[in-house]
């Protein structure tokens, strides 16, 4: 199965049990109309971990009826987040979201060895896009989170998101590594990491999907590109997951994407125990709810 | 951009090495019969007949020189506008490189002394008020500074030939805030002080933005990040091709983006586009190429 818009994602959760979403300082008007309207569409069961008296005051002032959601009361923000995230380590959560509180207390919460959030895994940041000049839903990771990955670093993130793909649904998702060029080329780097994958891939040391790169971004995404130019690949025009060379290139084509493409987005932390929801403030409330949908999905 | 270079009344010639694609021959064609420019085919006169009767184009519009093979080719047409026989020279059915040797030859090419070669692109997207200029999704991996600072003025240059007066620019990044972590920082730090000392002539030069604070009016708000810039970038200048080249391919194929581009350095007008790239897009960069000469 491929997502063909975002909206398959509730056929993936409805009918399963309830995913509990713990948010870590949940006192954050940016995030609250999300979690409201997916705790109302029975997508997840929130519990508000953070200031109840903000939280209240938040929900009233715009009109949230939040009659019947657990809160727990910790005023303190980087108590609250330790005490959300201890509260996923004793499987008293089944996603973790970030509310009012800033990424690096977050993450140093979640890589705690006591008692944070650890596998041994990398964490890495998984997107998927919905735009509608594209036959299905594209998956583009990371954009966020590692900065320059290495070579290691790249087939942890890859095997991160096609974890995540086959729990969608998905059976050998195409991967597409992007390059500049659709050559290799000794002295882009990224070119000869694609080569390596690729070829790993083919021997099964990264398994469950279809490597294949470098693919330019014309060829991962365009049969007719990919034709034109004779590139022979399995993966070229029907990409599913779009791996990005570092981030300069993968944060500049999300806003592209977000922005000039008007495309609707999802996106989650993979990698810990449980999938995260990390958005930013200027997301959308919609993209901020398609998130929590993609962790709930991905957390079966 | 076309009625602009069709009001200038001046008929430009265009060299085409190697002209024998469908693609090139049709955008060509589209050039010349609506009185962009008149047209030197080099290439097998054989081929060239073949492909226009293909087509439905009268191969007698065009003026064609015969040639044996792609490098002559693209020196042919080099040598064109070396001797003033043409004014553009635009590529055809010939790999990069080859053409760019011709091109880049110290003695026969078309390279104007220590220049830096680049590639400045042209975009039209529905979502975006006006023209974006973007470089470079084509030619340097990982520009230095003085790469940076040449395509910076090649991109400024470009702008007001649009009557783009005080340009504005947004060096790019993946965040607004300096790091070491991102290499392009300090080099963004240089562009930014030389624009403010008059280097790059009238203009507006701010970064690392991401691309957010430079498209976005409203997120300078969101963010509470103030910049000149202000969502209102004319030009965007990318830290590396790795960046540039898929952004400008996503705005082709996810946001309806209409292409043209150049190549920059040169003395003459050089048309260098993708095999791929469409019939209107290869026409949209003639045009390009005639109102630059």
């Amino acid at each position: 199965m491929v997502l063909k818009s975002l909206n398959d994602l509730r056929n993936i959760v409805a009918g399963g049990p309830k995913k509990k979403l713990v948010v870590a300082a949940a006192q954050d008007q940016h995030s609250m109309g999300a979690i409201v309207r997916a705790w109302k569409d029975n997508v997840i069961e929130p519990v508000l971990v953070g200031d109840k008296e903000s939280i209240l005051n938040i929900s009233a002032e715009n009109n949230y009826d939040i009659t019947g959601v657990s809160i727990v009361n910790e005023p303190d923000i980087e108590m609250a987040t330790q005490l959300a995230v201890r509260m996923v380590n004793n499987h008293q959560g089944d996603i973790l979201m970030k509310g009012k509180v800033g990424t690096s207390i977050l993450l140093k919460c979640v890589l705690n060895r006591e008692w944070g959030l650890r596998t041994g895994n990398m964490l890495s940041h998984f997107a998927l896009f919905e735009v509608d000049t594209y036959h299905k839903v594209i998956a583009v990771t990371d954009v966020a989170m590692n900065i320059s990955p290495n070579l290691q670093d790249k087939i942890a993130i890859i095997n991160n998101s096609v974890g995540c793909l086959v729990k969608l649904g998905y059976h050998m998702p195409k991967v597409a590594i992007l390059g500049a060029v659709e050559m290799v080329n000794e002295n882009m780097e990224a070119t000869l990491h694609a080569a390596l994958l690729s070829k790993m891939n083919q021997r099964d040391q990264i398994k469950d999907c279809i490597i294949d790169g470098p693919l330019a971004f014309d060829n991962a995404v365009s049969l007719e590109s990919a034709k034109h130019k004779g590139i022979r690949s399995e993966v070229a025009g029907d990409t599913d997951l779009l791996l990005m060379p570092d981030i300069e290139v993968g944060n500049v084509l999300y806003k592209s994407l977000v922005f000039f493409a008007k495309a609707k987005v999802a996106a989650v932390i993979l990698g810990a125990r449980v999938p995260i929801v990390l958005t930013s403030r200027s997301d959308s409330e919609q993209a901020k709810f398609d998130s929590i949908l993609l962790a709930a999905a991905a957390s079966r | 951009m076309v009625e602009k270079v069709l009001s200038m009344k001046k008929k430009h010639r265009i060299a085409v090495a190697w002209a024998q694609d469908t693609n090139t021959i049709g955008a060509i064609n589209l050039s010349v019969r609506n009185g962009l420019v008149d047209a030197i085919m080099i290439g097998t006169p054989e081929k060239i007949s073949e492909v226009c009767n293909n087509n439905g184009i009268d191969p007698g519009i065009f003026t064609i020189t015969g040639c044996e093979n792609e490098a002559l080719a693209s020196e042919t047409a080099v040598q064109m506008v070396k001797t003033g026989d043409a004014d553009i020279i635009m590529k055809g059915l010939v790999g990069t490189d080859i053409f760019l040797k011709a091109v880049m030859d110290k003695n026969k090419g078309l390279m104007q002394p220590d220049a830096v070669l680049s590639y400045v692109g042209v975009i039209e997207i529905p979502e975006y008020s006006k023209l974006l200029f973007v470089t470079d999704p084509a030619v340097i991996p990982y520009p230095g500074l003085k790469q940076k600072i040449a395509m910076t003025a090649y991109a400024i240059e470009m702008a007001r030939k649009f009557g783009i007066w005080n340009p504005k620019v947004a060096l790019i990044g993946a965040s607004e805030k300096g790091s070491s972590h991102f290499l392009y920082s300090s080099d963004y730090a240089e562009i930014k002080s030389m624009g403010a000392m008059g280097k790059f002539g009238k203009c507006i030069i701010d970064g690392p933005l991401d691309l957010y604070l430079a498209c976005d009016r409203k997120s300078n708000e969101i963010k509470g990040v103030s910049t000149p810039v202000a969502g209102d970038a004319d030009i965007l200048l990318f830290p590396s091709l790795e960046a540039c080249n898929p952004f400008y391919k996503s705005l082709m194929l996810f946001s309806h983006g209409e292409l043209g581009g150049l190549i920059m350095g040169t003395d003459k007008p050089v048309v260098l586009m993708s095999r791929s790239e469409s019939e209107k897009s290869k026409y949209y960069c003639i045009a390009l190429a005639c109102l630059m000469d």
